[in-house]
């Protein structure tokens, strides 16, 4: 089907003839690639690389940053859970402070109340007794003058002060004897 | 190449066909594709410079960084030593962006279309085994040098040549390096040729066998060629590489090998 042209013809002796390499050709092309190799070599492939290095200096800055800002934002976060302890415990000190001394306090007025309650009765007491002796006193005045009235009127005789007082006083001592 | 449907049977020719002499130096219809491929290509190029210095990025152009900064990396990951990568990278991608943009050149319309006094202008470029010859040993070659650099004039020489009475079997594997070698050489050359070539081939048989149902059939061989076309040029550039890798001194045969993988 296919007819091969005359550039592989059976005149053609030889693989190289036969797959139509020219000696010449082979060099020209490949002298012509080696052009185009260097000419890219020198005015495109830098460029391309330098873009490529700079692109991947600012992803690996941006990362770095990244990687910074994540370690700064631990230890903050580490830092933050540290002095909220530190405040808990803080709390927890000054409640427990807090507890202790509104329990001496409340022990201490308990006391206080106690001790001044105490006085209260006592003075009161003292107060009393007082009140209680000058109520006996008044009494017994009383009752002189009221027995001294009474014998006055039973012996029909006016005593003066003196002689009632005599007469009391001889009366009691009767008794104490 | 569509002319062929016109056309009582398909012509193929293996070799290029010379148009015009320039002095003493033939000129063939694979240089004009190539020529025009390696405009494109500087057209691309600069236009990518000069959009990054601009810092405005086209979709073509961020596409072409994309792929720039692809093979780079790869070029990077299979040398192992970046200060040596960046020095084959120049040769690897410009290897892969010649062949790729001519690749897909060669299966457009007009290639083939396009005659002067009964010759085809255009043929794709990679399917003149001069081209692809010359590129295979533009590579080995830069491998040797590379090798050379980094192990010596002699100490490369040693790596193939091994005395016999202290390691036998080094000294026998040593042999089969050099033939290895060429053979590398040779496979490289032809496997690009052969595929875009037998591409070539394809395409004229499919539009001579379908006729005039040749703008339904075409279109799916268009594809197919488009994938060979970039996957050949890939494998170019990649096989290059880790040829250039597999003379270098210290763990770049792992880079080598993980590359032979990927290739």
């Amino acid at each position: 089907m296919l007819s091969v042209l005359a550039t592989t013809n059976a005149a053609s002796p030889g693989l190289l003839q036969a797959l139509g390499i020219d000696w010449k050709l082979l060099v020209e092309q490949g002298v012509g690639f080696l052009i185009l190799v260097a000419i890219l070599g020198k005015f495109v492939y830098p460029a391309l690389v330098k873009a490529i290095d700079d692109r991947r200096a600012t992803i690996e800055a941006g990362l770095e940053e990244a990687k910074e800002s994540q370690a700064a934002l631990e230890k903050a976060e580490a830092r933050v859970a540290e002095m909220l302890a530190e405040a808990r415990k803080d709390a927890d000190d000054i409640l427990a402070r807090t507890q202790q001394e509104s329990a001496s306090m409340i022990a201490d007025a308990e006391s206080k109340a106690k001790a001044r309650a105490e006085q209260i009765v006592a003075d009161a007491h003292a107060t009393l007794s007082v009140e209680v002796t000058k109520a006996r006193a008044a009494l017994k005045k009383d009752t002189i003058e009221l027995v001294a009235l009474a014998t006055e009127r039973i012996i029909g005789e006016k005593l003066d002060a003196s002689k009632d007082a005599d007469l009391v006083k001889k009366a009691l001592a009767r008794e104490k004897v | 190449m569509l002319t062929t449907i016109a056309s009582a049977t398909p012509t193929v020719s293996v070799a290029p066909e010379t148009l015009f002499h320039i002095g003493s130096m033939p000129v063939t219809n694979s240089q004009m594709l190539g020529t025009l491929g390696v405009l494109i290509l500087l057209t691309i190029m600069f236009g990518a410079v000069r959009a990054v210095r601009k810092g405005s990025r086209s979709r073509l152009m961020h596409l072409m960084l994309w792929a720039f900064e692809s093979l780079y990396d790869t070029t990077v990951e299979v040398i192992g030593d970046k200060a040596v990568a960046r020095k084959v990278m120049p040769l690897s991608v410009t290897l892969l962006f010649f062949f790729l943009i001519n690749n897909w050149l060669g299966i457009l319309p007009f290639v083939g279309a396009v005659k002067y006094h009964g010759t085809e202008v255009f043929r794709g470029a990679a399917a003149d085994m001069n081209m692809t010859f010359a590129l295979a040993i533009i590579s080995m070659t830069t491998a040797q040098v590379w090798a050379i650099r980094k192990h010596g004039f002699l100490g490369n020489i040693r790596r193939y040549l091994i005395s016999p009475l202290k390691d036998p079997l080094h000294s026998f594997e040593g042999v089969l390096e050099i033939v290895a070698e060429f053979s590398r050489t040779l496979a490289l050359s032809l496997r690009i040729f052969g595929n875009v070539f037998g591409g070539e081939v394809l395409l004229a048989v499919i539009a001579y066998l379908s006729s005039y149902a040749a703008s339904l059939s075409l279109p799916l061989f268009y594809v197919l060629e488009l994938f060979v076309g970039a996957v050949q040029a890939y494998v170019f550039f990649m096989l290059t590489v880790a040829f250039i890798s597999l003379g270098l001194p210290n763990g770049e045969d792992a880079h080598a090998d993980a590359a032979a993988d990927k290739a």
